[in-house]
């Protein structure tokens, strides 16, 4: 696979300026650009490390110039949710899709482990997010002490919104001493990742990296998949498919009818 | 055109997390986590995600300077390394090796901590270089070394989150040590128990089975308590007792003294509270103790060491996985700093300098080696600066203006000093009192190795080149030393090509170190030392088959009160310490927007019920009053401290918690007593607020 | 540890309710109320703002973390809007914050989203009344947020 890529990348290169990818360094792996003529046989494939944000610095540097891009699913939809947000410019982009494995897909617990145009790998199925309705089943009160629970481990280390590609805020909400009591450990419940989780709302694709990254080991992804569910089922909006539509923020969708969502009551 | 992502170590604690630093065309414009790094596995706390924030700020010295009257003029490098060449040169010449000290960095690489005590010992003829252990771990080192005979961690960081029981003491380890905290909390979630003895309600005590809230400085009592416990119930582990130790007998002479009824009276932990968690601490299957500061920077740090040793050895949890006694170091580099000498005891490797033979191998090695008695430590200097005993200093990376306590005395020792030089990224608040700064690289320009708490040599990469006319650490040592003149020994010279040669020449006179080189390093990713010779994989856990010193030998001590009690005049207790977003004198972290902004100026914990006695509002400015000064800040009234007793972080020098606390030492590691001191809380009246009183007439009227 | 509340009697647990209130219809619709004479309970406290669809998610988490036991959010109904489409927002924004709570372990009904016009001063008493009971029967946020 990683063969296959590295032809592409050869093939595509003389029409750009310069390929984003992964690159290996010291013992793993990290957004790297590579230049015409550059060596690539430190190329490399991960389910790590989103690229959408390195594409957003560099063409903030070089609006100028045409870059190429390796895009898992979860890349491209990010990308697309940026461009709609004019943090990144499509048309100055070039897309070169990588659908991720068995494995990897498994390791992200992703629904849709591929981008819309696949250039490289075998397309496998999503995985079927059943802990979702696992997590639904608990009552109200045992919800409640989750919660409370991994949320009193947060050591605000800010790696969820750091590491996310959709949080590109120059000035960020949570960093106000107005809504999140600024210099205590952890941050006051529910204020930071409630905050948080609702401005995930419409943008976030599910890739994973907050968990991931989280020293605490808080099951982020849960809430956030919860919310994008909601999205997708109610107002039809799946984040990161179309670059054509405007944010769902923007949109014009609203509910008709008050009861449309139902929240657990239980 | 150029975007790549560079792996290094951070520059802030002893965890030794991986980073990458996002480079976009030589600038350093983020921070990334290391996925693959062993420790963080790709976590960082905030200050970690923040670590390149302060590299490009416009406060960075990029030019050496003088000083003129009270001002600094810019000059070129070599007029300023003639400068300090010339007047170190004079001042040896003069009055002697020894009334010049050095200041090693527990912020610089290894590489440059030893070129900074071979400048000292070999060129200078000096034992006078140390660094800023001496205020941090300085009994640890003394202490386990007594004991075990390695005053390091024994165990490795990845190892804590599958020990069954964890006895956290003096360390708020989710703020000092975020990484770490978190693999303690891991630990929990998996089962284990957790017990926090700490004065403060820290985040790890909402986790913990048992929270203990000793009386600062009290810490000998409750430890002897648990061992009483553990040895009236017969929960020892005789075996290991018996194979492994010696000098067990005296300890019950001691521990008998201290059934957990008498603890309480001293420590204010309640007796079946003590008994109970030294039981859980006893049976488990693995137990771990972690400790840091809380436990060392008292008068009685070494016994505290000491104490936590025999309350290991009696229950055998040492030399196990997930076991041990595990001091966490505070400073990135602060273990590499001690191993490779800048210590005024011991060359690199732990080598004693009063020590004949090993005074002969690095006189050999170097072709010059001072006498063999030990150098001055860092308190010690500044005292003798301050009677003109110590004429020059030459300090690396340290700000001993607002780190060492009793900061007016630290003031006018420097003030006194015929020559200081300080080789600095920033302007500090020392740097301001130097005659020559010298500007040095930070940690995102240099290249070297950092060792982390748990003896886990990494090694740093440049990203990018200096900053200005900004230059590595190790090239500054190198051309004072050859301008001072270098011995004619094999491994006299001070010329090398890069940092990978002078880890070499570690590696071959410092027998912990043996078989540790760059490329090895940049092959397996860390190595942990003892680490001896080239094939030596290295040792994640130390005192496994016996411990370094033969047997592990019991210390029993008594407790001794704190060098200052409480009083009518001084009624309540100051402790000292860390807030998660900021770094120790606040150099770099307060030039972090991210991070100033969490935590923007001082302040003082207060307990509700003291606040209300004194009638001290929400975040009312107020003044802490000690014996040596007083400092005003803003009070904060939180739980986290028990009555009695409040607490101030030290980073903020226009509130400055030092100018409080008590220069008092321990006998052994002279470390002082930054945890506790006595003080008393004043209002500031309206009378003394002009600004205030005229404010209230305008409105008045 | 005893604090020095305990000793307090307690008064009979009144809901606390947050009403934030678009400038354009809500709140005329409020007042309309009051000079109808229209009684309503006195457990709310409004807020205007300009628009529903200023209402941010950090503005009712907030309220709720400093002590509100509701929330109630009125806007003008859709097509009324006076910024054209202020209320979209709104109509995504405080469903979702709904169901976010919800997830959270926090009952959603503490957060209620109504469109009263400025004609619809009798509708604005009867959803204040509704929810003030909805509200206190759920009863304090207090035993739902972590505080200190």
């Amino acid at each position: 696979m990683l063969e296959a890529l590295r032809k592409k990348i050869q093939e595509i290169m003389p029409q750009v300026d310069g390929v984003i990818a992964l690159r290996r360094v010291g013992k793993g792996t990290a957004p790297h650009l590579f230049l015409p003529g550059d060596d690539l046989s430190e190329l490399a494939l991960s389910p790590q490390f989103p690229l959408p944000t390195p594409v957003r610095i560099i063409q903030a540097k070089y609006p100028d110039k045409r870059f190429a891009v390796v895009v898992r699913g979860c890349d491209e939809r990010q990308l697309v949710e940026m461009a709609k947000r004019r943090q990144i410019f499509l048309d100055k982009l070039t897309m070169i899709g990588v659908a991720c494995t068995k494995e990897q897909a498994e390791y992200c617990r992703c629904e849709m482990p591929f981008p819309k145009q696949v250039d490289i790998g075998e397309t496998v199925e999503g995985i079927p997010q059943t802990f979702l309705d696992d997590f639904l089943a608990k009552p109200r009160e045992e919800r409640l002490a989750f919660w409370k629970h991994a949320f009193a481990k947060c050591i605000k280390c800010y790696g969820c919104r750091n590491i996310c590609p959709e949080c590109f805020c120059k000035e960020c909400v949570l960093e106000d001493n107005l809504w999140v009591t600024s210099g205590t450990v952890p941050p006051p419940f529910p204020m930071f990742h409630l905050i948080r989780a609702m401005h995930t709302v419409g943008k976030c694709v599910a890739c994973g990296e907050c968990e991931r990254t989280c020293p605490a080991d808080i099951p982020l992804t849960i809430l956030y998949k919860l919310l994008k569910r909601d999205v997708e089922t109610v107002f039809h909006y799946y984040a990161g498919a179309d670059p054509n539509e405007p944010p769902l923020m923007d949109s014009t969708i609203f509910l008709a009818d008050m009861d449309m969502l139902h929240p657990p009551r239980r | 055109m150029e975007y790549r992502n560079v792996p290094t170590i951070c520059t802030y604690c002893g965890t030794g997390c991986g980073l990458l630093l996002e480079v976009l065309d030589g600038q350093v414009v983020g921070t990334y986590p290391d996925y693959a790094h062993p420790v963080s596995e790709g976590h960082l706390c905030i200050k970690g995600w923040n670590a390149g924030a302060f590299v490009h700020h416009p406060d960075r010295l990029t030019k050496p300077l003088f000083r003129k009257g009270n001002d600094f003029v810019e000059v070129s490098w070599d007029e300023a390394l003639e400068r300090v060449a010339g007047e170190l040169k004079r001042i040896r010449d003069q009055y002697g090796p020894d009334a010049i000290g050095l200041f090693g960095s527990a912020k610089a690489t290894n590489e440059a901590n030893y070129l900074m005590q071979k400048l000292a010992r070999a060129v200078i003829g000096t034992n006078n270089i140390d660094h800023c252990a001496r205020l941090c771990h300085a009994p640890s080192v003394a202490g386990l070394a007594m004991t075990f005979g390695s005053g390091a961690m024994t165990n490795s960081i990845p190892e804590l989150e599958n020990s069954r029981c964890i006895l956290v003491t003096g360390s708020n380890t989710t703020e000092g040590h975020p990484i770490i905290g978190a693999r303690i909390m891991r630990a929990k979630e998996r089962g284990a128990t957790l017990i926090v003895v700490d004065p403060r309600d820290i985040q790890l005590a909402r986790f913990a089975d048992f929270h203990l809230r000793q009386r600062p400085g009290t810490d000998v009592a409750w430890i002897n308590g648990m061992i009483h416990v553990i040895l009236r119930e017969g929960l020892e582990n005789k075996e290991f007792i018996a194979t492994r130790t010696e000098n067990f007998d005296a300890l019950w002479e001691v521990v008998k003294e201290y059934p957990p009824e008498r603890v309480e009276q001293i420590t204010g932990i309640p007796a079946d509270q003590l008994a109970a968690a030294a039981r859980a601490y006893a049976r488990a299957e693995s137990a771990a103790i972690v400790y840091a500061m809380g436990i060392t920077q008292h008068t009685t740090g070494t016994d505290n060491v000491v104490s936590l040793a025999n309350l290991a050895m009696v229950t055998g949890q040492i030399g196990r996985p997930s076991t041990g006694v595990n001091p966490l170091r505070g400073q990135n580099n602060v273990q590499g700093a001690c191993d490779v000498g800048a210590l005024p005891n011991v060359y690199p490797g732990y080598q004693s300098v009063t020590d004949e033979k090993v005074r002969q191998k690095f006189l050999e090695a170097w072709g010059a080696a001072p006498p063999a008695r030990a150098g001055f430590t860092v308190t010690e200097m500044v005292d003798l600066a301050g009677v003109g005993a110590i004429r020059a200093l030459y300090i690396m990376g340290e700000n001993p203006l607002l780190s060492d306590p009793n900061i007016h005395h630290a003031r006018e020792a420097l003030e006194r000093i015929e020559f200081l030089v300080v080789q600095d990224i920033f302007l500090s608040e020392t740097a301001q009192f130097a005659h020559v700064v010298l500007p040095a690289a930070s940690f995102a320009e240099t290249s070297g190795t950092f060792t982390a708490t748990d003896r886990r040599v990494q090694l740093v990469r440049q990203a990018i080149p200096p900053i200005g006319e900004s230059r590595e650490d190790w090239q500054i040592i190198c051309e004072i030393a050859r301008r001072l003149g270098t011995p004619a020994g094999p491994y006299g010279k001070f010329d090398y090509a890069g940092t990978a040669e002078i880890m070499d020449e570690i590696a071959a006179l410092t027998p912990i170190y043996g078989g540790i080189s760059h490329r090895r390093l940049e092959e397996l990713g860390f190595l942990q030392w003892p680490c001896r010779t080239p094939d030596d994989p290295g040792t994640p856990i130390l005192h496994t088959e016996q411990f370094t010193r033969g047997l592990g030998r019991f210390q029993p001590v008594h407790y001794r009160d704190p060098a200052e009690l409480t009083d009518k005049e001084y009624p309540f207790i100051l402790t000292t310490g860390r807030v998660m977003f900021h770094w120790h004198t606040g150099t770099m972290t307060r030039r972090s927007p991210k991070l100033h902004k969490e935590v923007p100026e001082g302040y003082v914990e207060i307990n509700p019920l003291d606040a209300e006695r004194l009638q001290i509002g929400k975040s009312e400015r107020i003044r802490l009053v000690s014996r040596r000064g007083a400092v005003e800040t803003k009070a904060w009234i939180t739980r986290r401290v028990a009555p009695g007793v409040v607490f101030m972080p030290f980073h903020f020098a226009e509130a400055a918690a030092n100018v409080l606390t008590n220069a008092a030492l321990d006998p052994v590691a002279k470390i002082p007593e930054y945890k506790v001191c006595a003080v008393r809380i004043e209002k500031i009246t309206e009378v003394e607020r002009p600004e205030k009183l005229v404010a209230a007439r305008a409105g008045a009227s | 540890m005893s604090s020095p509340e305990s000793n307090v009697q307690q008064p009979p647990y009144e809901p606390k309710i947050i009403g934030f209130l678009c400038n354009w219809c809500s709140y005329a619709g409020a007042d309309l109320a009051g000079t109808s004479r229209l009684s309503y309970p006195p457990n709310i406290r409004i807020v205007r703002v300009q628009c529903s669809g200023r209402v941010s998610p950090e503005l009712v988490l907030k309220a709720f973390h400093e002590g509100a036991d509701g929330v109630i959010v009125l806007g003008c109904h859709i097509g009324d809007c006076h910024y054209i489409d202020g209320n979209h927002r709104t109509s995504k924004r405080i469903p979702m914050l709904r169901q976010l709570l919800a997830y959270a372990g926090i009952e959603p009904d503490r957060l209620r989203l109504e469109w009263v016009s400025a004609a619809e001063g009798e509708r604005f008493a009867t959803i204040v009344k509704e929810f003030t009971e909805t509200v206190r029967e759920l009863g304090p946020i207090k035993r739902v947020m972590v505080t200190g």
